[in-house]
């Protein structure tokens, strides 16, 4: 048989993998939909406290740190929409696994667990996708009136699926943190908070001060949501820097290859680890 | 009523010592605790720092507000809050069964069984914000201190208000914890000054659900400007105790004891 061939198998398993594992979340998950349907109510109102208290800010000047009202409401919409399709619990069900022991079962499995859960993540996207994603983008736009086209769709799509792999990579990293530390429950927090703070969730980074700026500028982080809605919006600029949009969703796509890359080696050391504790 | 007392110290231990088992985790939930709560005051903070402001209030009178809070979350989240969790996991694995078998009320052993000692980091995150704004205005006279005391207290009770409302939810929602996320998302209109929103959701978290009593109104009689319309806030308060009460106990009659 020729290499491309095999090249070719070995592919289309992989893809069948992926659609088994993807429908059957899909379908595991279908049945708390009404859960993940909360966030038909939460999202907007979140939103609607935001969009007050910048109305109020705004109340007295046109542009706050080069952002008119408009596009600050806009960078809220657009980020909450973006965090909705990249969500992510690898770090939860990994450590869930390794401290309970069920993890023993994935080792006797013929499939990386990695690619494994992220084929999870897409099955349990598709489904927020309709469930969550579609009613509060329609909400956000008719209600809200938030712009929420993007001016260069290829590349925001590019760019939000490049944060859709890179948030699954972070997390995952946390999640192999259990193989020393077996209950993670702290330290998932802590990096969650600290990844949404500097990712640019709770406010655009431009707002911090510059040092701040230029020390986020060189993590990850801003890939996750900051880097995809400026891409959304058009234009990017950190720490005075502006670049133009190819050049970040390139630097975007590095850094997400750079989390793989440490993924692979926390997983390689991390693994050696496990006993099968609670097993 | 010392019986009852000893109890709930025995659920406190327990719940202490069970947590100890991984003491490094457990000290940095409870860190993670106080920095989760601190989205609100930084984002006051970067806005002040920008030159911009929250009209009519000055930094250390908003971050005061957030304060007072924080401070209310931070004694209702370890010492009576956890009964939202305590009720929706064991519906879910079908312990509630348990707390009916006692000779003692549902209601009382929900809460002795759901002392949450993380949380206590919200309380040291309540304490610091509120001491250091406190510490950066005019200090409030012995009036002031009075009228806050109260509208403190009001404000534990509607946290308990909620809590009811919540758990009572889990019992018929079988394991849905984001019933958490809804009642962030309401309450989130509590830590900015109400005068931040319109006229209809300024009577919507004052006269309706109340949520202004859970910082904005205790933090304006701190402040020796007194919200208008504290006292119809301070009734619907009461009634809104009374009615969480009432739903809670109508939830549990309609507990079928099938797990999930």
């Amino acid at each position: 048989m020729f290499s491309g061939q095999k090249m070719l198998i070995k592919l289309r398993h992989t893809i069948e993998v992926l659609k088994a594992t993807a429908v059957a979340t899909y379908k595991e998950w279908t049945a708390y939909r009404s859960h993940m349907a909360v966030s038909i109510f939460v999202g907007p109102v979140f939103f609607l406290t935001q969009a007050f208290i910048w109305r109020a800010v705004y109340s007295s000047r046109t542009t706050l740190n080069g952002l008119t009202l408009e596009q600050m409401l806009t960078y809220y919409g657009i980020s909450a929409v973006i965090n909705y399709l990249t969500y992510d619990s690898a770090d939860w069900d990994l450590q869930m696994l390794i401290r309970t022991g069920q993890f023993l079962t994935f080792m006797l499995r013929p499939l990386s667990y990695g690619y494994f859960a992220f084929s999870q993540k897409v099955g349990h996207r598709i489904l927020a996708f309709w469930v969550e994603l579609v009613p509060i983008y329609l909400i956000f736009f008719y209600l809200f009136k938030i712009e929420l086209i993007p001016v260069a769709p290829w590349w925001a799509l590019l760019s939000i699926f490049l944060s859709f792999v890179l948030v699954f990579f972070t997390n995952y990293c946390i999640g192999i943190t259990a193989f020393w530390l077996t209950k993670t429950e702290g330290i998932r927090r802590a990096f969650l908070v600290a990844r949404d703070l500097a990712a640019g969730t709770f406010i655009p980074l431009t707002f911090f001060p510059e040092i701040m700026q230029k020390a986020l500028f060189f993590l990850p982080f801003q890939f996750i949501t900051y880097v995809p809605t400026r891409v959304f919006i058009g234009d990017y600029e950190l720490v005075g820097l502006t670049m133009s949009i190819p050049e970040i969703v390139g630097l975007q796509f590095v850094a997400t290859l750079v989390m793989y890359g440490v993924s692979k080696i926390l997983w390689r050391f991390g693994i050696k680890r496990f006993t099968g504790v609670g097993a | 009523m010392m019986t009852n007392f000893r109890l709930y110290l025995q659920g406190v231990k327990v719940a202490l010592s069970s947590r100890m088992a991984y003491r490094g985790d457990f000290f940095m939930s409870m860190i993670i605790m106080l920095l989760v709560e601190m989205g609100a005051p930084l984002l006051t903070i970067l806005i002040y720092h920008n030159g911009a402001s929250f009209p009519g209030w000055t930094m250390y009178e908003a971050l005061l507000l957030q304060g007072v809070f924080l401070l209310a979350k931070g004694i209702a989240f370890p010492f009576f809050f956890g009964i939202v969790w305590n009720t929706i996991g064991r519906v879910q694995e079908g312990t509630f069964d348990l707390l009916l078998i006692k000779p003692k009320s549902v209601l009382f052993l929900a809460i002795v069984t759901a002392f949450d000692s993380e949380d206590l980091g919200k309380l040291l995150g309540g304490i610091t914000l509120f001491a250091l704004s406190l510490s950066e205005i005019p200090p409030p006279g012995l009036w002031e201190w009075l009228q806050f005391a109260a509208l403190f207290f009001i404000a534990l009770t509607t946290l308990f208000g909620f809590a009811l409302i919540l758990a009572g939810l889990g019992i018929v929602w079988i394991g849905n914890f984001r019933v958490y996320d809804i009642f962030e998302s309401v309450v989130n209109f509590g830590k900015y000054p109400a005068a931040l929103f319109s006229k209809s959701v300024q009577t919507m978290i004052t006269l309706i659900i109340p949520i202004a009593i859970l910082g904005y109104i205790p933090a304006t009689a701190l402040l020796g400007k007194p919200a208008a319309g504290t006292w119809s806030a301070v009734t619907v308060s009461v009634v809104f105790l009374l009615f969480s009460l009432w739903f809670w106990h109508w939830m549990l009659k309609k507990y079928s004891s099938a797990g999930g």
